[in-house]
């Protein structure tokens, strides 16, 4: 199996992940700082270490302001909702996955916030003058991705941040693509808040993920229970990390969060990013030629991550991909990829395309068998 | 650079036309089917309903081949409760899923499996 969905979940893993996650739960997975007995307190070590591991890794100071949850889409619920407030309005823009448009939509249903949405130019960018148009007296927030899950368009984050912060507005970033593939510095961007999961390029299982809040912005609680402290009081505790996390964490997935970041931090993020970049560039350079291929957002690899989005001219883009899997044993993601707007811009809703996103463990021979499999089909489409 | 949009109230949904609902007549029986014109229940499906189909997309006629993908859909289909994965559907038609999209007009899911009367895959594919 030649697997070009890392976009969606990297794989495989590198081999510390998943050993360590077994490893370290069968000597010490028990609940994390809830108990007085030293396997509980090695586990809260771990997670403390997983924290801080992380806010170095963002470039934000506090690792009690990193928080976990389930993943990149959890995350943004905690943030949207626990940001915005009634009568606020919030800009988000087309480029969004449904992990931001559906929070705002909820929330617009409900009567507590307004919104609008930035679009993004011909590149697949969001330009600052963009954000700062949509701007309004009563904006709370702005909300965006960093890279783009169906353009892999990288987004001008620190000149919108600048944008942001002179306005007073707090900034949100979906940093769900670009975590473990772009350098990140919450402080230089004027990123406020962050979310992140831990299954795409930092390399970890599914089920984790999280935020990282810069010291100064204040996310309400919208989930309440155990954590483990201050149990006497019927209030869920304000202290950070536990204002936003309610139960027992997931232990195990924080563990091969932790393995996948050391992987990462060890290969560096700008070798991993120039490897799947150059990879792209081959599948780019593969696929230009073929004439009923069309490619989107393709013109330059400029300020990219490792995402190549196509279609093939006379043919549903499921159709294209249940061939590439079924024939050529070749694993892409079809469709809209959770993100309906980008996917009406381009012109390709409902069907959607055909995305390609090479990962860490991709190789040349990997791409060069996608170029002929893709070839063979646009070949079958060209010749009826 | 164009101007910031307020969404339209639904955003998307409403345009999306496997969430629409039609009830047409075919084979001489009502059928419920959504707006990409799936079968809502595939036991409604009959060989009649599949040659009109296979008309309105363009077959004069359905060939060995085409009945033996609509069968091998339908049978797995009732058999497993659900549509045969890629390298099932190859098995069960002996065909590449490249002959397979090749022989019905609109390919695999929006001729062959339409014409089989399978419902519209859930999953955002």
């Amino acid at each position: 199996m030649i697997y070009l969905d890392n976009a969606a979940t990297t794989f495989p893993k590198p081999p510390d992940v998943l050993r360590d996650m077994v490893e370290i739960v069968q000597r010490s997975g028990v609940s994390p700082g809830r108990g007085s007995y030293d396997m509980a307190t090695e586990a809260q070590r771990l997670v403390d270490e997983t924290r801080a591991a992380l806010a170095r890794f963002f470039g934000t100071p506090d690792p009690q302001r990193v928080i976990f949850a389930l993943n990149a889409t959890d995350a943004l619920n905690l943030a949207i909702q626990g940001l915005a407030q009634p009568g606020d309005h919030v800009v988000a823009t087309r480029l969004e996955h449904n992990s931001v448009l559906r929070p705002l939509y909820h929330l617009r249903r409900q009567g507590v916030i307004s919104y609008d949405l930035a679009p993004f130019n011909a590149a697949g960018t969001v330009e600052p003058e963009a954000v700062q148009a949509a701007l309004k007296p009563n904006t709370r927030l702005v909300a965006i991705s960093h890279v783009s899950n169906v353009l892999g368009t990288v987004q001008p984050i620190a000149r919108i941040g600048k944008v942001c912060a002179e306005r007073g507005v707090p900034l949100l970033v979906d940093c769900a693509q670009s975590a473990g593939v772009l350098p990140i510095d919450m402080e230089a961007m004027h990123i406020s808040v962050l979310a992140f999961t831990g299954h795409k390029s930092l390399l970890g299982p599914t089920g984790i993920g999280g935020l990282a809040i810069q010291p100064g912005l204040e996310i309400r609680t919208t989930r309440f229970g155990g954590t483990g402290i201050d149990s006497r009081s019927l209030t869920h505790t304000q202290d950070m990390p536990h204002r936003l996390e309610a139960g027992t964490l997931n232990f195990m997935g924080i563990i091969g969060l932790s393995r996948g970041l050391d992987y990462v931090t060890q290969r560096g993020v700008g070798d991993i990013h120039e490897g799947e970049m150059a990879l792209v560039r081959r599948l780019a350079s593969g696929l230009g030629g073929l004439d009923n291929v069309e490619m989107y957002c393709a013109e330059s690899f400029e300020e990219r991550a490792a995402v190549l989005t196509i279609n093939v001219k006379g043919m549903h883009p499921s159709d294209v991909g249940a061939i590439l899997d079924g024939d050529f044993d070749i694993a892409v993601r079809t469709g809209l990829h959770c993100a309906p707007l980008v996917h009406e811009t381009l012109g390709t809703f409902p069907e959607g395309a055909v995305r390609f996103s090479p990962g860490p463990f991709n190789s040349e021979d990997d791409i060069d068998r996608a170029v002929a499999a893709v070839t063979a089909i646009s070949r079958s489409s060209a010749g009826r | 650079m164009g101007a910031p949009e307020t969404p339209s109230e639904p955003p998307v949904p409403g345009r999306d036309p496997a969430r629409h609902r039609v009830q047409r007549e075919l084979g001489g029986r009502k059928v419920l089917m959504d707006g990409e014109g799936f079968f809502m229940h595939a036991e409604d499906w009959t060989r009649e309903a599949a040659l009109t189909l296979a008309l309105e997309a363009g077959l004069a006629r359905l060939t060995d081949d085409h009945w033996k993908v609509v069968d091998s859909l339908r049978e797995y289909y009732f058999h497993h409760g659900r549509a045969p994965l890629n390298v099932e559907l190859k098995k069960g038609t002996g065909m590449s899923l490249l002959e397979l999209e090749a022989l019905f007009p609109g390919g695999i899911k929006l001729g062959a499996r339409r014409i089989a009367g399978l419902p519209n895959p859930k999953t955002c594919m």
